[in-house]
Parts: structure tokens; C-alpha cells; sequence
């Protein structure tokens, strides 16, 4: 159907030759449906042992008691706070690609959304243990949800941004993970259809007997949709909240009215960043190249450029007002925040987020699979500094001087950070091994109509303008997953 | 009527079938199956179906009735025959003495637990020291002997007192010397008993010494006016106050009475009179009297007798032989202006040094003289006897026991091998005594050398009395029974000296009733009863008499500038030793609550340290906290150093008081012993020497309470000068008539409208002029709302849990090229700070710290659970049980005065040597719960002060009365810095502070409506001695 063709000036959303339905479900359940390979073995010990750590380490602060950790009388957040907004942060990605892009009808997210969505489950989940874990008491984290009882009017304080936080974070997960699931079932059952015995079992019972019929089809379209919608609302919602967390306190440094759109914008770009950190191995071990395509890795990388310069903006913002406003208080805590004692966690921040992803200006480099890779971990690891900066050099030094103090975290700080992403790795590295890392149902839409073969058959037919297609030709030199040397003789 | 009807159960038995007939026979009509269970054959057999759920059903209706039964209560047992001042939940006061101060006892149910100041004290007038605060812990303390001891074993009484009292009787048939070894001994029914004791053995002797001594002020007494006493000083007629490192609003002589003087004539009261005493303090390390000094200078110790020779000098207008200028040109020229004003002040006039050289201390009194101080700031006629020992004393008697002259020994109060400056001497000389008793009811590094402990009662236990000043008596009564199997000292002296009367209470009731009740007018039994109530007697004072000093002063100046000379030799650092306000002369080493007591000027706890001037940490290229060595009179100690704005360049001080090696589990090791640098000359005990120091490279972290020293110009501190407040009484406190104008985003923020406080609005205003800084309120605080002790290493995590704290902030005059700030005109940032090049020239503010209390509470609005909340008396209060521990409030208190819980301090075996155990939890305020690890606390105003208060009021009927109800806070505060009261209640003393034109609010720009009014810190500074 050649009306059905995308422009030919479109790059392809998927590569590799002799492409079919079959191939690309093939492709895609090959670690679903054999034994895992030598790589992701070594991944999967490694992210255990951090995971074990996690364990350990949360079991010290349970049995002995938040001192554990390095915090102090002034300084009450430290790893903890900061851990939850970067995994929080992390998990915005995920959303913003399954759901805003596919309202926008983005359809180079259909190779990327479903690990992506996986990504924000597993985030959030790391986020949620470290709102247990950094309470004093969390044996009573039941305290904060607004439980009948008998103590007559005893209720929580919507007022305090921690409350609104719980409803944010729990209702983020619950959407994402129903958006997930749903968009899980076609593929499930694909699953299905080609296992045997209790795997065939197990599947039957999680695709929810999906029959594949028009009308299960055309739910399902309204489903996600709808889900869609629901969701677009909270990519903005829950990282606003987050930010109030801060934002509505009186600390100088954390009252800014700037907070909300910079943390959503910050997020955005962690959350690309640790997509791209995922993906870019996924791709590779997995051999899911002719998937997640060069094209996919600059879009993203585009974003975080877009991003990391939003959330650039927003800094120097923040200094600007803090000059303007003429509160010395808030004058303090910028000036300190660069030249205090937290200095290099000040400039770390500003290097990674706002300096290196200037760098993606260059196609060269955001197109290099190897420096998209490593920046999106310079990207991670900013990010994390920059709520270091925010909770801690914030905190340590506010109104009273008498009570400025230094934080120091202990190894058990830093444990529960490092297990944290153990156990990130953990979850991500058992999803690969028994749910597709790609949305096969999504992917095959593309095959038709957006991936290079379908391209390629357009510029044999010879219809076209040759100017488009000497462009066409040039946009895919980029591409690691395509010979060019096909294209020589067309 | 009979009734022929027959019931039948079955067909079977209607019909009699002949399988009925059968089964019928037996008892069941289906065979059980016992044998087989009895042979071990039913073991196996299988269960049917139905049987399981029978048993099933036996089981679970079983284990439902045995789980009926009622949970295990643990009962509170009543009194089987209730004493009748008892009432479980309402305290008992009983008066007592510490130290020679009336006080209070609160107990409840039977146990001591807090100490209070008695109002009509003569000394603080109800307010107590850190230490007296801190006395009733020692009471729990697990570390008391708890059985007499002979030969390091335990013993009984019985045993004990034969063996005594023949060694006793030998020794004095010998001819031996028996030496009682105390402290000095102001109670004078132990000083009676003493008195018996020797005349029943001819050959003892009292030696009385102290750790720390003022033998060379009574020695100088002695000799320019023939009075061996030790003065009682007036520093509230003073006008003038000009001391040279004399400590007296922090150790020296009698510091809670002397801050209540001092700061008569500088409070709030004061100044709306106009009226300000000048202080002008000489020192080398900053003492806690020096952080209060409108002027301080600072001198090296070598340049006191010569800064004292010069005064002399210029007030007497005769120039002793010898003079010489000081090396600072600074200080010289202060000397010059210091004696005008003094001249000026004549008969208001103060001059009091801290050293204990009596040619210093003579010197002292001739410039005393001059100024017409004897009969009105100082009187020699109603003397202090707080402190008698004579230093000469103690050497002659371990020179004695060295000669084998002294045959047995008995130390009361006294640890010579701690204190002495050298305890191998001590152990050398106790070798060759052969009976030696120690009466510490602690195992202390004396009672090591003892063959006999006869462990004395800790004071709530006893029944004695003291007199501290002349025509001062008070009372001391036991308020429980003794915990351990300890007896009274006196008591045992009674015993070893057969004295007639066989119990010391009898002994302490016949002493007043022959001597001291008269005194205050009492007599026989009612006058014993009303004494128990009031505590005390004090007979009319003597006028006190003028006394002028018309010795020859050549020889005397000659003495003081040789030995200053001799000081300044070489190329060397000057030592001094001192007191710390916390630990004083180490005998309450043991005490947790004082180990935890920051330092009022270092903030140090749980250490002493080498106070060393920042220029010469910078020239000798020393480190933060680096450990150096100082050698000194042969004796070597290591030490980290700490810099310390206003020490004298090329001096450096170190406190005595820490490195016992035996005092119990929370005192030992803690520092390091610096009595070893004391030295013994002219008859008495030097506290200077030349030292050799040198660093180590070694860091040795000090836990501060506080570590940034500056308040960066920011206006939670407001000051003013004394020449500006009489001008403005506003001056400074940033209230330019625009007083409290708040502008709010909302139209009905009216106060009434938001919080409702109908009754009480519970409030508090706080002078910074009249607090001292001494930090008797932290230990009180912790005492009444039971705040855990966190230990060293915690504390240097920042986590003291201290609900009120005192912050001390340095400021600086300009020098070098640093850059003042506008409000203060002084140097105050850190990094304008660091330009600087003479850091001697530093103003010191305290300020107490504590919650506020806020109207727009911060906490309470973040809190997710509500657990922190806005009472209807303006009370911010915590809910501990609703505390998850978010800490959010804390990280949203701009005050920072929130505290969490990071462990279980009441329970984890990591915290047992301070209060973590059952026998020393006896001292908890009932009324107080402890608090679980995981939640948030912070000062309460003591609520239930407040509560009981309310209560008692209602009992009687009547609206609570302004005073009424004291927080802990206040209470124990001899400057009485800290008025606490109902806002409501226009009258009201708080109401009357905080309308003063002082009263600023800290950060009341932020809108949080505090609590607490502060008023400004006011200093009479002279522009022209700090030029």
C-alpha cells in the first residue's frame, strides 16, 4: 500500500535486510526463549551482589537505627533524599516516551518504550524503598496514608508536600505499571503461542487470554490511549511534587518558585540518559541493532541536549534571583554552593549537566555509540550531584550559623546508594530474560512503512525524486546497523 | 402423670434388628481402637478423614480458650502502708545543700531526681551551677562502691571498724601522725566531728588542700592584713570590675553568686536605670569571664605581675622599683587608661586576679587598697570559706608520710594521686603508711593506694550542713535511703573515735541545737522543723570593715617581676593551666551530663585541649586539631590543639579536671591530666610555667557543639553600645518604630483567627546581656526532660541532643584587610575573617538557642502524620508516638534546634557507660517519656512544668500566678537571663521584657512569628582602650 509509505526523507525506524514478521518476533524473544549468554550472566552477578549489598545494608540501618547513616542534626537529607529524587527523576523517561510520544504519534518510541517503561518501574520501586527506608520509625510508613482510625480526628497533613509526594509516587507507579502491562499483552501472548508446557502455562495466564481479534486490537489501541492521557498529566505531576518537597519549604536554596518546571526538565534528561545508558548495552547484547537504530540514539541524545540546557537555564536562574531578590540568606546559599565547601559537588554538577551535553551540538559525536555511552553516565552522575547540591550544601549551612555543619556519609550511606542500583540491574536484567525488550506488536506497525527495507523497495521502484533519495542515501551514513555499500549501486 | 411413651433412636433399635442387639452390649457401638494406639500400632494407622477434623477442631477451639487467657500485666505496686508525704505523680521538694548553696530536692515516689536552687538563697538566690545540676546522677551512679573494702576486697562494716580502730589506737600509741586529708571542709558539723576525732587521737592532724587553691589570696590576706581568709566580694556594688584572669563569672571561688552580682548591674533593669558596670578583663586564654568583658586584653601570664605593677604604679602615682613596660603597647597603654577610670570609680571600684602567687595576690590587695574596695566591694569580715585549703599543707604531709612519720592516712573528698602535681610523690610517700583509708564512695586513683575504702554517701543520702559564707548556715537532709552499703564519713569518724554520740545525725542535731539554730533565731524542736523547710540560717552580717594596705611593696614587686622574668625566659611558650566551666578539678569526671556539657567558650566536649592563639597555629605550621606535645615542669602530655580567638600569642592553656584514670566508665581517659604542670612555690601551687611545645602530625578530632564561630554579620545577633543605648534605647535591636510590622498575603491572618490562645500564650524573653554563657540551663534541661547523652563520638557527628544549647559567636575590629560588615562594624564573615592578622582583639556574644515555639510554626506544616503541632497555648508540641521521622521538620526549622532520635539511646549496648542502664534510669523525670529511636524531640517549654502548674492552680481554685510555673531553663540560671511567662497576661513579668526596646526576634523576617524575644547584647566598651 504506497500510500501507506512515509516520506523517503524520513530516516528508517528500522534497519537490516529481509525483515519479516516472523524475524523480528524471532529477534526480539531470542533472550526470551533461550538460555542467557555469557554477558548477561556477568551482569546479572555483579547487579546481584550490589542488590545483596542493598540488603545488608538496609538490614544495618533497620536493626541499629538511622545513624547509621552520616546525617546530623542539620543536615537531615543527605544520600537519602538524593537517591530517591534521582531514581524518581530516572523513571520520568519512561512516561514521557510512552506516553507523550505516542499522543505526539512519535513512532521511533515504539522500539524504545517498553524498555523504557520497564526502566521507570524499576526506578520508582528503588525510589519507594528509599521513602521507607529514611524514616526513623518504618514499621509506621503506614502512618502516612490516610487510614481510617480510631483516634478521632488523627489525619494526615495534606498540607505537607511529603503527603502530596506519597499519592504522587504510588499513583505514577500504579499508571505506569498498568501502562506497561497493557501494552504487554499482544507480546505475551506471542509468548504464548510459541511456548510449551508451563511456560506456555504461565504466559497463557499473564497475556489474559489475548485472542488477537480486530476488536482485541482496537481496545487495545483505546486502552493505550486512554492511558496515554492519563499518564501525560503526571510526567508533569509527579516530579512538580517532588520538587514542592523542597520548594514549599523556607530553606534557603529549596524556596524557589523555579523549582517545578526545572525538575520535570531535569528528570527528562536523567531519564533519557539512563535510557541510553540501558539501551546502548541492551542493543548491543542482544543484537537488537536493527531495532533501536542510530536514529533512535541521536533523537534521545537530541532531548538531552534540549534538556541538560533547560535545566543549564534553570541554574543560572536560580543564581539571578537569589542576587535579586536581595535576601542574604538565599545569597549565601548560591554564593556557598560554589565556593563553599561543597564546591566540587557544585561544579561536578555544572560540568556534567549543563557542559558536556553542549558537546552534542557535534553530529560526530551524537552519533557515536561509544561517547553517547559514556556521556549518558557523565549525565547520570550529574544529576545525582545536583541533589546532592540542592539537599545537602542547602541544608548545611541555612539561617544559623552556630549550627552549620558538614555532612559525611558512612559506608552505609553508601551502600544503600550502590545497592540501590543493584537492584535496578537486578529487575531490569531478569525483564530481558522473560518479557520482550522491545514492543514486538509495535515494532512490526513499522516494518511496512518506516523501516529501510521498505525505503529501499520504494527507491528500486524509482519513483521518486532523486534528490530525496540522494538525501535519503546521506542520512543513513550515520548508521552502524547499514552497509552503504548497497546503496552504491541504487 | 406417667407417661408410657418410648423414644427410640433408629429403626434399628424400634425393631431390635439382631446387629442392634449386638452393638448394644458395648459401651460404643463402635469399637475404638485403644489396644492398637497402646501397642504403638495406632501411631501408624491412618487418620481418617474426619478424625482430622475433629482433632483439627479440638486443636484450634483449645489453643482459642488457652489464648483467652489475660495478657501478662506488669503491675505498679502500691504502697502496702503508704508514707504519708507521699502521692504517686506529685513530687516532693526537700531543702538541702550543695556545696553551701540552699537548694531544693525534688524527689518522686521516693527517689531524688532533680536539683533545684532555693529561692532565698544567699548565694545564687535559686540558681544552680552545671554541676549542681548534675550532683543527683552521681547518686545512680553504677560505678559507686557499693560495699566498704579492706585490702581491695569486700567487706563489712563490722570488720572494718575493728581493724580501723586498733590500727587506729596502735598508730597513735606509735606516736605515729594521723593525717585526715581533705578538701576544704566548710560544714561545720564535719568540722566538729574532725575536731573530736582529733582530740580522742592526739596525733592526727587536718590537712586540708585543695585541687585547685586559693591559699595564695588567703596567704596574701594573712600577710597585708592579718586576716588568713578568703574575701566575700561584691561585685554587684562594683562599678568598675577590672580582673586579671580571674574567672569569676565561670570557676573562680564562687561563680553562680558572682554572675547573680554581675549581672545586677548589667540587665535589662539595670540599663532602663542607665546605669552599666564596665568589665575589663586582662587574660591569656579566653576564660568564659573573658567572653563577657566590655574590654579584654590579652596578655601573656608573664605579664600579669608586670601589667599589675604598672597599675599599682599609676594609681598610686609612685613607681616600685624594677618597673618595666609591657611588650604590647597596647596593653601598656590600657594599664594607663584602666587606672583613670578606676581612680575615677574610687569605693566602686574591683580589682581581683586569679593567681594563686601570694606576692601577686598581695600586690592585689595594696591596689584594692588604694581604690577604697576593702568594707564596699570587698569584704574580709563576713569571708567566704568556700575555700581554706592550704597547699603547704599537703607537701608537708606527703614529705612526712615519705620520713615514715605518718602512721595512717584518711582522705575525705580528697584524690591526691589525681590532683597532686605529682602523684608518683604521693605513691612514694604512701608506701611507707601503714594504715590508709580513703572515704570515696568512687574507686578513684587514691583508693587504689588505700588498704581500707570506707565509701561515703553521696550527698542526697546524708545529713550534714555547711557554711559558705560567714553567718551562712544551711541545711543538709538525706531525701533516700542510702542505695548502697555505703555510711556517712562522719559516721564512721564517730565510730573509730568512740564518740558519745553514736549516729551522726544526733551529732548534726545537737551542733545546731547548741550553736546554730540560735543563729537564726529558732530553737528546739519546731526551730529543727522550720529549719528543714527553709533550709537555712543566716545571722545579720558584720559591717564590713575598711581595711587599708601599708606594707612595704618593694620586696613584693621585686618577687612578682623576677618571677615574671623567669617565666618569659627563652624562647618558649607560656602554659597556663585552668579550670573548665564543664569539669572544674575533675571530681566529677564520672558524670555524663558534664562530660557532654560543651565548653561555654570552645564548645568542646568530652576533651581537654592545648588553647593555642591562631598566629602561632599559622606560624608553627600546625594543623586543625593537630596533636602537639608540651613539656613542662618535667612533665609531658599530648594534646590537640585547638585555636582559640583572644588566647595570647606565644601562650597556650590547657584545663585541668580531665585524663582521670580511675574515675568510672564515663570519666576515664577522657583528655589528659594537666595537674602535673602545676608547680610549687613560695607556699603555694603555680598554675603557670614555660612549656616546650612542639607538634606531632598527628590529628586527634575534638567534638564541638558548635563549629562555625562567626555569625557572618547576619542579624540574629543584635548589639549595641552601651554610649548608643543611652542615646536610643532602641539602638541596635533593629526596631526603628515600625516595631513588628508584619505585611502577610492574606487578608484574616488576624492572630486571633488563626491560633486561638484564650488563656495562656506561654512566651519567653531572653536577655543576651545578662546571660553569661555558663551552660547550668543545658544541664538542667537534659536533668528534667530526660535527654539522652550521646558520647564523644556522636557528639563529633553533630548530634548532640542538647534541646537548648547556647551559640557563641566571635566578632573582630578591623585589622589587616579585612572587610567589616555594615550592621555590626565588625569583622564577622568567615572568609573577611581569615584576612585578618591580630585575632586578640575579639568581642564574644551568647546566645540561647531553643525552640521558639513559632506562631507559623515551620515543622508543623511539612510534618506528613501532623506528629508536631500548635497547641492552644502557643506551645509548639511533638506527638513522639505519631513520629515516622521524616526529619522534614527539622531540615524546615530555621533555628535548627529540633533533635532526632539516630539511635535507641535508652536501650543499645553502645551507649551503656552513660544513662543506659536500670539502676542509673531511676534519676527519669516520671513526668517526661523517653524517647524511642526513629522520632523527633525538641524543647517542650517544659509542658508539663506547665501542666502541673495549671493543675495545681485548679485544685485551689484559683487563675495560675505569673512565676508560678518555672521552666528548668530559667529556673537554674543565676543571671536570671531567661524570663518565661503567659503573653496574655499584660502584667506579666515576660509581657513587661518583651515590651523593653531590646526585644528583637530572631529571623522574625521570616514570618514565623517566634516565640522568644531576645533582647539586644548591650557592651560598655571605651573606645579608647580598645584602639
Amino acid at each position: 500500500m504506497a500510500s501507506h509509505n512515509e516520506s523517503i526523507i524520513r530516516e528508517p525506524l528500522m534497519t537490516g535486510k529481509d525483515i519479516t514478521y516472523a524475524k523480528i518476533t524471532n529477534d526480539i524473544l531470542l533472550p526470551v526463549e533461550n538460555k542467557p549468554n555469557k554477558a548477561w550472566w556477568i551482569g546479572f552477578t555483579v547487579s546481584s551482589l550490589g542488590a545483596l549489598l542493598w540488603v545488608v545494608s538496609i538490614s544495618y540501618t533497620f536493626w541499629f537505627g538511622l545513624g547509621a547513616w552520616g546525617l546530623n542534626k542539620t543536615v537531615g537529607w543527605a544520600w537519602d533524599i538524593t537517591g530517591f529524587v534521582w531514581w524518581v527523576g530516572i523513571g520520568h523517561a519512561g512516561t514521557l516516551i510512552s506516553a507523550v510520544l505516542l499522543i505526539f504519534r512519535q513512532n521511533w518510541r515504539n522500539s524504545i518504550n517498553r524498555s523504557a517503561e520497564a526502566m521507570t518501574i524499576f526506578a520508582v520501586i528503588c525510589a519507594a524503598t528509599y521513602i521507607v527506608a529514611h524514616m526513623g520509625r518504618p514499621w509506621l510508613f503506614y502512618f502516612t496514608l490516610p487510614l481510617p482510625n480510631q483516634y478521632g480526628s488523627l489525619w494526615v497533613n495534606w498540607n505537607s508536600a511529603l503527603m502530596m509526594d506519597v499519592f504522587a509516587i504510588s499513583t505514577y507507579f500504579s499508571v505506569s505499571l498498568l501502562f506497561w502491562y497493557t501494552g504487554l499483552l499482544p507480546d505475551i501472548a506471542s509468548i504464548r503461542d510459541r511456548a510449551t508446557g508451563l511456560r506456555r502455562r504461565i504466559y497463557s495466564i499473564l497475556s489474559f487470554g489475548w485472542t488477537g481479534s480486530l476488536k482485541t486490537w482496537q481496545r487495545f489501541e483505546t486502552v493505550s490511549l486512554i492511558l496515554a492521557g492519563i499518564s501525560t498529566p503526571l510526567v508533569l505531576s509527579v516530579h512538580t511534587i517532588v520538587s514542592f518537597d523542597f520548594a514549599t519549604s523556607l530553606v534557603p536554596g529549596w524556596h524557589t518558585t523555579i523549582f517545578p518546571p526545572y525538575f520535570v526538565a531535569g528528570a527528562i534528561f536523567s531519564g533519557f540518559a539512563m535510557v541510553q545508558t540501558l539501551l546502548l548495552v541492551t542493543r548491543k547484547v542482544l543484537g537488537l541493532e536493527n531495532y533501536i537504530t542510530m536514529f533512535h540514539v541521536e533523537s534521545m541524545n537530541k532531548i538531552i541536549l534540549l534538556t541538560g540546557s533547560i535545566v543549564g537555564v534553570a541554574y543560572i536562574t536560580e543564581f539571578f534571583i537569589a542576587w535579586y531578590s536581595g535576601v542574604e540568606y538565599e545569597q549565601y546559599a548560591f554564593i556557598n554552593r560554589a565556593t563553599g565547601p561543597y564546591w566540587w559537588a557544585y561544579w561536578s554538577m555544572m560540568s556534567c549537566n549543563v557542559i558536556s551535553p553542549q558537546l552534542f551540538w557535534s553530529k560526530t559525536l551524537r552519533t557515536s555509540i561509544k561517547f553517547s555511552w559514556f556521556l549518558s553516565i557523565i549525565v547520570n552522575i550529574g544529576m545525582w550531584f545536583e541533589r546532592f547540591v540542592i539537599i545537602v550544601t542547602s541544608l548545611h549551612r541555612d539561617y544559623i550559623p552556630s549550627s552549620w555543619a558538614m555532612f559525611y556519609p558512612t559506608w552505609v550511606d553508601v551502600s544503600v546508594f550502590i545497592g540501590s542500583i543493584g537492584l535496578f540491574f537486578t529487575m531490569f536484567l531478569l525483564f530481558v530474560r522473560v518479557l520482550p525488550s522491545v514492543a514486538i506488536a509495535e515494532v512490526k506497525l513499522l516494518l511496512k512503512t518506516s523501516s529501510e527495507q521498505a525505503k529501499k523497495k520504494l527507491i528500486n521502484e524509482n519513483h521518486l525524486d532523486p534528490a530525496e533519495v540522494e538525501y535519503y542515501k546521506e542520512s543513513l551514513t550515520k548508521f552502524d546497523s547499514i552497509d552503504t555499500a548497497d546503496y552504491e549501486k541504487v | 402423670m406417667d407417661s408410657n411413651k418410648k423414644y427410640w433412636k433408629g429403626l434399628e433399635e424400634l425393631n431390635k434388628t439382631p446387629e442392634f442387639v449386638e452393638k448394644n452390649k458395648h459401651e460404643f457401638a463402635e469399637p475404638i481402637p485403644i489396644e492398637e494406639v497402646l501397642s504403638g500400632g495406632g501411631l501408624s494407622s491412618k487418620t481418617p478423614r474426619r478424625d482430622f477434623l475433629k482433632a483439627l477442631g479440638f486443636g484450634v477451639g483449645a489453643v482459642t480458650l488457652a489464648a483467652c487467657q489475660k495478657v501478662p500485666v506488669h503491675k505498679s505496686i502500691p504502697y502496702l502502708i503508704k508514707p504519708e508525704e507521699i502521692t504517686p505523680g506529685v513530687a516532693n521538694y526537700y531543702s538541702s545543700t550543695y556545696d553551701g548553696s540552699a537548694i531544693l530536692v525534688k524527689t518522686r515516689e521516693g527517689r531524688p531526681i532533680k536539683v533545684e536552687g532555693n529561692p532565698n538563697d544567699l548565694l545564687s538566690k535559686g540558681g544552680l551551677s552545671a554541676q549542681a545540676q548534675a550532683s543527683v546522677l552521681e547518686l545512680y551512679d553504677t560505678s559507686r562502691i557499693k560495699d566498704p573494702q579492706q585490702n581491695g576486697g569486700d567487706s563489712s562494716w563490722a570488720s572494718v571498724d575493728a581493724f580501723v580502730k586498733s590500727e587506729l589506737a596502735a598508730i597513735a600509741a606509735s606516736g605515729k601522725t594521723i593525717s585526715l586529708v581533705t578538701s576544704t571542709i566548710h560544714s561545720p558539723s564535719t568540722q566538729a566531728v574532725i575536731a573530736d576525732f582529733i582530740l580522742k587521737y592526739p596525733t592526727a592532724k587536718h590537712v586540708s588542700y585543695d585541687a585547685v587553691s586559693y591559699t595564695g589570696i588567703i596567704k596574701a590576706n594573712q600577710n597585708s592584713f592579718g586576716k588568713a581568709v578568703l574575701p566575700h566580694y561584691n561585685f554587684d556594688k562594683a562599678d568598675i570590675i577590672v580582673s586579671f584572669a580571674a574567672d569569676f563569672l565561670g570557676t573562680w571561688i564562687s561563680s553562680e553568686e558572682f554572675t547573680r552580682q554581675y549581672v545586677q548591674n548589667r540587665n535589662n533593669k539595670s540599663l532602663e536605670a542607665k546605669k552599666m558596670s564596665r568589665h575589663i578583663q586582662f587574660e591569656s586564654g579566653m576564660s568564659l569571664t573573658g567572653t563577657n568583658a566590655d574590654v579584654r586584653i590579652a596578655i601573656k601570664p608573664s605579664e600579669e605581675g608586670v601589667a599589675l605593677v604598672n597599675l599599682y604604679n599609676a594609681l598610686s602615682g609612685t613607681t616600685l622599683p624594677g618597673s618595666r613596660k609591657l611588650t604590647t603597647a597596647n596593653a601598656d597603654k590600657a594599664i594607663i587608661l584602666v587606672a583613670t577610670e578606676l581612680k575615677a570609680a574610687k569605693g566602686k571600684a574591683l580589682v581581683v586576679c586569679g593567681s594563686n602567687d601570694v606576692a601577686t595576690q598581695v600586690l592585689v590587695n595594696a591596689i584594692n587598697s588604694l581604690l577604697g574596695s576593702y568594707g564596699t566591694t570587698i569584704d574580709l569580715d563576713n569571708p567566704s570559706r568556700q575555700y581554706a585549703g592550704n597547699d603547704g599543707e599537703i607537701v608537708d604531709f606527703i614529705a612526712q608520710a615519705k620520713s615514715g612519720q605518718v602512721g595512717a592516712v584518711l582522705f575525705l573528698d580528697a584524690n591526691p594521686a589525681y590532683d597532686y602535681h605529682s602523684a608518683a610523690a604521693v605513691k612514694d610517700a604512701l608506701k611507707n603508711v601503714r594504715l590508709k583509708v580513703s572515704f570515696s564512695d568512687h574507686a578513684d586513683e587514691t583508693t587504689a593506694l588505700c588498704n581500707i575504702i570506707a565509701p561515703n554517701h553521696h550527698y542526697l543520702e546524708s545529713w550534714g550542713d555547711d557554711s559558705s559564707i560567714e553567718g551562712y548556715y544551711t541545711i543538709m537532709q538525706p531525701t533516700i535511703n542510702p542505695v548502697n552499703n555505703t555510711r556517712q564519713a562522719e559516721q564512721s569518724l564517730l565510730v573509730w573515735s568512740d564518740n558519745a554520740v553514736k549516729d551522726y545525725y544526733t551529732y548534726v542535731r545537737n551542733n545546731w541545737n547548741n550553736n546554730l539554730l540560735a543563729k537564726g533565731g529558732l530553737s528546739g524542736q519546731a526551730g529543727w522543723e522550720t529549719l528543714l523547710q527553709t533550709g537555712f540560717v543566716l545571722t545579720a552580717p558584720v559591717a564590713a570593715g575598711t581595711y587599708t594596705f601599708n606594707l612595704d611593696l618593694n620586696a613584693v614587686a621585686q618577687t612578682v617581676l623576677n618571677q615574671s622574668a623567669k617565666l618569659a625566659e627563652g624562647n618558649k611558650v607560656e602554659l597556663q593551666v585552668y579550670q573548665s566551666v564543664a569539669m572544674r578539678d575533675g571530681k566529677r569526671a564520672n558524670n555524663p551530663w558534664l562530660q557532654e556539657l560543651p565548653d561555654p567558650v570552645s564548645k568542646v566536649t568530652w576533651d581537654n585541649y592545648a588553647a593555642m592563639a591562631l598566629e602561632d597555629i599559622k606560624k608553627l605550621g600546625l594543623e586543625e586539631f593537630e596533636v602537639v606535645t608540651i613539656e613542662a615542669n618535667g612533665y609531658t602530655v599530648s594534646l590537640p590543639v585547638l585555636a582559640q580567638p583572644g588566647q595570647a600569642p606565644g601562650t597556650v592553656s590547657v584545663a585541668v579536671g580531665y585524663g582521670r584514670t580511675a574515675a568510672g566508665l564515663v570519666g576515664n581517659n577522657v583528655g589528659k591530666n594537666a595537674f602535673p604542670f602545676l608547680s610549687f612555690r613560695n607556699g603555694t601551687f603555680q598554675t603557670t610555667a614555660t612549656a616546650n611545645l612542639k607538634g606531632t602530625g598527628d590529628i586527634f578530632p575534638l567534638s564541638q557543639t558548635q563549629t562555625h564561630h562567626s555569625f557572618e554579620g547576619r542579624n540574629v545577633i543584635r548589639e549595641a553600645t552601651f554610649t548608643e543605648y543611652k542615646k536610643d534605647a532602641a539602638a541596635g535591636s533593629g526596631n526603628d518604630g515600625e516595631k513588628e510590622k508584619m505585611f502577610d498575603l492574606w487578608e484574616n491572618t488576624n492572630e486571633d483567627h488563626i491560633h486561638a490562645r484564650p488563656v495562656y500564650d506561654w512566651v519567653m524573653a531572653i536577655d543576651l546581656n545578662a546571660c553569661t554563657g555558663c551552660g547550668a540551663c543545658i544541664v538542667a534541661c537534659s536533668a528534667e526532660n530526660n535527654i539522652p547523652v550521646v558520647g564523644k563520638e556522636e557528639v563529633g557527628r553533630r548530634r548532640e541532643m542538647h534541646w537548648i544549647r547556647i551559640d557563641r559567636y566571635y566578632s573582630f575590629e578591623q585589622n589587616g584587610g579585612a572587610k567589616v560588615d555594615n550592621r555590626s562594624g565588625k569583622v564577622t564573615q568567615e572568609k573577611e575573617i581569615a584576612k585578618l592578622e591580630d585575632f586578640s582583639n575579639v568581642s564574644v556574644v551568647h546566645q540561647p538557642m531553643l525552640c521558639q515555639h513559632c506562631d507559623h510554626a515551620p515543622c508543623e506544616t511539612v510534618c506528613p502524620v501532623l506528629a508536631t503541632v500548635h497547641s492552644s497555648e502557643g506551645l509548639n508540641q511533638m506527638a513522639y508516638n505519631r513520629c515516622v521521622g521524616t526529619r522534614y521538620c527539622a531540615n524546615n526549622c530555621p533555628y535548627k534546634v529540633r533533635r532526632f532520635n539516630w539511635f535507641n539511646y535508652w536501650n543499645d549496648s553502645r551507649f551503656d557507660n552513660y544513662l543506659n542502664n536500670e539502676h542509673t534510669q531511676l534519676v527519669l523525670n516520671p513526668d517526661v517519656t523517653t524517647r524511642f529511636r526513629g522520632v523527633m524531640e525538641k524543647c517542650s517549654m517544659c509542658v508539663q512544668r506547665i501542666q502541673a502548674g495549671k493543675l495545681q492552680a485548679k485544685i485551689e481554685k484559683r487563675p495560675l500566678k505569673d512565676g508560678e510555673v518555672k521552666v528548668a531553663c530559667q529556673q537554674t540560671c543565676s543571671a536570671n537571663a531567661i524570663v518565661f511567662g503567659n503573653r496574655n497576661d499584660p502584667n506579666s513579668e515576660v509581657s513587661k521584657a518583651l515590651k523593653s526596646e531590646r526585644t528583637y526576634y530572631v529571623l522574625e523576617e521570616l514570618n514565623v512569628k517566634p516565640g522568644i524575644g531576645y533582647q539586644v547584647k548591650v557592651r560598655n566598651t571605651s573606645s579608647e582602650l580598645q584602639a
